[in-house]
This record gives structure tokens, sequence and C-alpha cells, in this order.
């Protein structure tokens, strides 16, 4: 059942006008205008999660699940949130949210989550979890989830998690980290360097680039297992390898020939179509949602600009006319928007735009350094990129709607080439 | 565009090389190098126990185990975005082939790049910036086989900083021990 959603929030969101390009010798300069509009959000009560219990752990898992949950509704971006303890102690609510944890006879933790119409208190949702020692924040985001699922009716981002790569010169191995910053885990230690993580569609397998056979291969590993196997080391670069939306095939970059082409591959290393042919380089191949088209990287025109051609190699054309160089394009899972880097001399940015060229925007402003390999979240909303902002290279998260940032890892080691889950 | 420029830098790698064929046919000696290849001791089997042979030293550098660097090669330089090789940085190279031919030693060149750019272009620009320079020293005779190639980016820069100075020491071919 969907419930009519009244929170209307007015918050900064960024109306751009389509950019204002003047020619100028060459060099095209864009005009960005910001302008304030209401952003709908629903409004959401995050009442008790009472422990039924005075054991320690029933009153830690209690207060670590309302925590984890009610971070969750914030960082998908589309709630406001209240009730006791919050900032917002009474807003206009649409739902309120309640939980119990308790201690059954076999010693194990068992949590009940309600969601309930608010002001009238009419249940809607009801879930029992027995979650593991280990497993109270995977029970949050899965409710959390159940909540944007009731209430917005789209499909929640609480469980998934951004793999990239972490390390200093040919030492950097493939983490993954959830997508609240929580659960950093380290999935390779092979001492060499490992870069450019893409998750299949089923969250199975991640594909990357490693050198640990002596030279670059195409890997997976295993997500369940750890397990790595080498899936394709051709003579050259085996690079930046992008799942198909079905995941039975893959995009990748390479070098056999002599220079980067972009080549269809199975799952298990059998190329299926060479899909260009030119003595430029070819990079950065991206599915399009569709899994009909593709946008890549070529420098046949003198500097890296973004083309798009179909899954056959047909209808090439090229998409990016601004900047002298522009890479590491990926479509929003909805089709709807553009991401990619774009380099004004030292500062990489973050561009977002129509797959058409309509409503560019760079998203980062002079502020940031070296803003790199941009990836979208499943919600089309959110996307992770990396940024030496800070000094050494971090992942930071940007929210489209609302024009946000976040940092999603911290420390001194750089962190590189996220791939968001889908 | 680019292929254009790059056959046009074929053209006179080639001419350089057939140049260099006729210089070297011309000239009485051939070029002087100091080191000498180590010497290969073929098996000995004995039956009678013998006296332990003394361990013998190999006259020339040991290049198996050596960086390049250490045997006179030298790492070659590139512009910003840039793969072609400059008239500086082909004589560099006229020299290492002849050190890498009287070695007979299998290296591995790594092409790298400074901070700016991508991680994957820049992945893809060193490969082109390796591979310019094994095509060349193939031209001058080096067995195509005795030179790997691979590219770091700018994953491994040799200068930390982000000055011009720091970038031009990171936009190289560097020559490494397998």
């Amino acid at each position: 059942m969907r419930r009519c959603t009244r929170g209307f929030l007015l918050a900064a969101l960024l109306a751009f006008l389509p950019a204002l390009a003047a020619a100028q010798g060459g060099r095209t300069e864009v005009a960005i205008e910001h302008t304030a509009t209401a952003v709908l959000k629903t409004d959401v009560r995050v009442g008790d999660f009472r422990a039924l219990s005075e054991d320690q752990a029933v009153q830690e898992a209690a207060a670590r699940l309302r925590e984890v949950f009610a971070n969750d509704l914030l960082l998908s971006g589309l709630f406001r949130v209240g009730g006791p303890g919050f900032a917002d102690k009474e807003l206009p609510f649409n739902w309120t949210v309640e939980a119990t944890a308790e201690k059954t006879g076999d010693g194990a933790i068992v949590v009940n989550l309600n969601l309930l119409s608010w002001p009238d208190r009419q249940l809607v949702l009801t879930k029992r979890y027995k979650p593991g020692p280990d497993q109270i924040r995977t029970t949050a985001h899965h409710f959390a989830n159940e909540v944007v699922r009731t209430t917005v009716g789209t499909e929640g981002i609480a469980l998934t998690r951004v793999a990239f790569s972490r390390g200093r010169g040919d030492r950097r191995d493939i983490y993954v980290v959830d997508y609240d910053g929580e659960g950093l885990l380290r999935l390779t230690a092979n001492r060499t360097l490992n870069l450019c993580p893409d998750w299949s569609p089923d969250g199975t397998r991640i594909a990357f680039t490693s050198y640990r056979g002596g030279q670059q291969g195409l890997y997976f590993l295993e997500t369940a297992t750890g397990q790595v196997s080498q899936v394709l080391s051709m003579a050259g670069l085996n690079l930046g390898a992008d799942w198909s939306p079905d995941g039975k095939e893959l995009l990748i970059s390479l070098s056999r020939s002599g220079d980067p082409e972009i080549y269809r591959i199975t799952p298990e290393g059998a190329i299926i179509k060479r899909l260009t042919v030119s003595p430029a380089i070819e990079i950065s191949p991206n599915w399009a949602p569709n899994g009909r088209e593709l946008v890549f990287t070529s420098d046949s025109s003198g500097t890296p600009q973004l083309y798009m051609i179909d899954r056959e190699g047909a209808g090439k054309r090229r998409v990016t006319f601004e900047g002298k160089y522009n890479d590491s394009a990926t479509l929003s899972p909805s089709g709807e928007w553009l991401a990619y880097a774009t380099r004004e001399d030292v500062l990489t940015q973050i561009v977002v735009m129509r797959p058409g060229g309509e409503e560019r925007r760079i998203v980062t402003d002079t502020s940031w350094r070296n803003c790199e390999d941009p990836s979208w979240a499943p919600d089309g909303r959110h996307l992770v990129f990396a940024s030496d902002k800070s000094g050494a290279s971090k992942l930071y998260v940007y929210d489209v709607v609302e024009n946000g940032f976040r940092q999603l890892t911290f420390g001194n080691d750089p962190d590189i080439t996220p791939g968001w889950s889908h | 565009m680019k292929n254009g420029s790059s056959s046009r830098l074929w053209l006179v790698v080639l001419s350089l090389a057939l140049a260099l064929a006729v210089l070297s046919g011309c000239s009485k000696k051939p070029p002087v190098v100091t080191e000498t290849a180590p010497v290969e001791q073929a098996p000995v089997e004995r039956i009678a126990p013998a006296p332990k042979p003394e361990p013998v030293q190999p006259k020339g550098p040991d290049y198996e185990n050596l960086e390049p660097s250490k045997y006179g090669i030298e790492d070659v330089f590139f512009g910003y975005d840039k793969y072609e090789l400059d008239d500086a940085q082909m004589a560099i190279l006229n020299k290492n082939a002849r050190i890498l031919k009287d070695a007979g030693v299998t290296v591995v060149v790594s092409g790298h790049c400074d901070e700016r750019g991508t991680i994957e272009y820049n992945l893809a620009l060193g490969e082109k910036r390796a591979k310019v320079v094994t095509g060349y020293l193939a031209s001058l005779g080096v067995p195509a086989g005795k030179v790997k190639v691979t590219s770091y980016g700018e994953s491994r820069p040799f200068n930390a900083g982000h000055t011009e100075a720091d970038w031009a020491q990171n936009r190289r071919a560097h020559f490494e021990r397998p």
C-alpha cells in the first residue's frame, strides 16, 4: 500500500541553467546558475527501539539498530528524520518506526521492527529478524530498504557496498566498504597493483585488473569466498572491465593488437567481438543500462573524448565537445544521467549531464583536486568518486538531487577507482 | 591526426635506422662498450671427488641481476600528454640499444605518467610511451623478445611533488630488470 507523502522541504536543489557556452577562440566557458527549489521528502518519526531485557547485549543491539536505521534513512536523501533524541522532535510526520529487541530461550537476539502510519498509528509493515552478533547493521539496512520500498516505492541502497583500490605505488589492493562508510574489508593481498573493481549485477563477483600474474590481467573475485581466479591476461592492457546489465558478458579494453581497443568478452574470458578499430587509444567502456549501447573514451580526435556505439560497434557518435580531456564515463542505472571526469589543467573534475549533452554541469568546484572515476549507486541519485581534495586520494559520495557531498573513506593511504555494487 | 604524426615519426625512425646502419658499416671499429658479457660455465661431471673449484667471477656485469641503470641504460622522458620521442630521447635510446645488443639481456620498459589526468587514460598513455620506445629499439636491431612492455600510468611516480619539474620526471619510459 502506497501512502501519499505530504512533507515538503525547502532545500537547496540546484537547477542549472543550460551551460551558457560562449565559444572564444576554440575555448568555451561555462556559466553555472544555482537556484533554490523544493525537494519532496517524506517525514519519518524514528520512535522507540525498546530493549525488552536488562541484558547489555540486547540494550546495545536496540540502540545500534536505531542509530544505523535512522542514518540509512538520512543517507537515502528521501526522508526527513525526527523523533525522540533528534533535532527535529516534531515534524509533519507521515510515518513512525518502532522496534523491540529481546533475548530468546536459546540466547539469540530477536528484533521486531514495525512501520506505522502517523498520527493514526496503523500497522503497515512488520518484520521479525534474528540477527547474529555481527548482523545488527545488516538488519537495520534491510529494514531501511523495506521502509523505502513501502513509503516511497523505490529500491533503497542501504545494503550496497563500494569496492575500490587502496595503497601506494604498485602495491594496491582491492577493498570493500559499506555504502555508509562502515564495514571496511580488504579483499586481496598479493603485493602488486590491483585496481578498477566492477561488481557483477548479482553481486557474487567483482571483476578487477591486477598485475599479480607479472603482467596486467583481468581477474574475478568471488565475494562469498574471497577466491580469486584469472579470466584473461593478454599481452598489454587488460583494463577497465564493465559487466553487462544482464551479467552475461563484459566490456574491456585490450591492447593485444598494438593499441587499446574495446572488446566484448564472456565471463570465461573468450572474446565475443572487437568493437573498435583505430590507431588511437580506446578505453573506459561502460554499458548503457539497456545493454544495447555503450559509452567509451577515444583520443582519435587528438584528445580523449567520449563516444557512444551500439553493442555491435556500429553507429559511433561523439558525446563530448566541451573540454580537452574527458574520460571515465558512466551512465546512471535509469539512463537519465551521464557522469564523467573532465580535466582542466591540474584540476580533474566530475561532470554530470544528460546523455545527449544537455544540462552539463561541473559538480566539483575548484576546491576539489583530481576528481576521478565516478560510479553510480543503483538509485541513480548518488555517485561515488575519488579525489585528493584532502591530501591523499579518498572516496566521496555526491547526491545529484541535493548537490551535497559526504566523505566515504578515511585514512592516509590513497583510495582510487571505486565501483558501487548494484 | 595522431595516425598521421605517428607514421611520420616512423618514417623518421626508419631513415634514422638506415642512416645508422650505413654509418656503422663505414666505421672501422664497432661501437665501444666497456662491459663484456658474463661467461657461462658448462656443467662438468666428475666421477672421482675433485677439489672444490673456486667460484668463477663473471668478467662483465651480472646483467640479469642488475637494474639496467647500473650498466649505463638511461630512461627517456616525454612531453605533457605526449608519447613521441624527440631527438634527445632518440640519442639516449641509440646508446641504450648498443648496450642492450651487446649484453643480450632481457629488460622491461615500463611507461609512466604524471598525476594529471585519469587513472585509466594514463595507463594507456604509459603503454603508448613504452611501446614507442620498444618500437624504436627494435628498429635499431634490439630483438623484440628482449624488451618487454608494461605500464604503471600515474600509480608509481618517481617524484612525489606536484610541480612541473616533478611531473616532467614522472613522464618517462623506465628500464627495469624483469
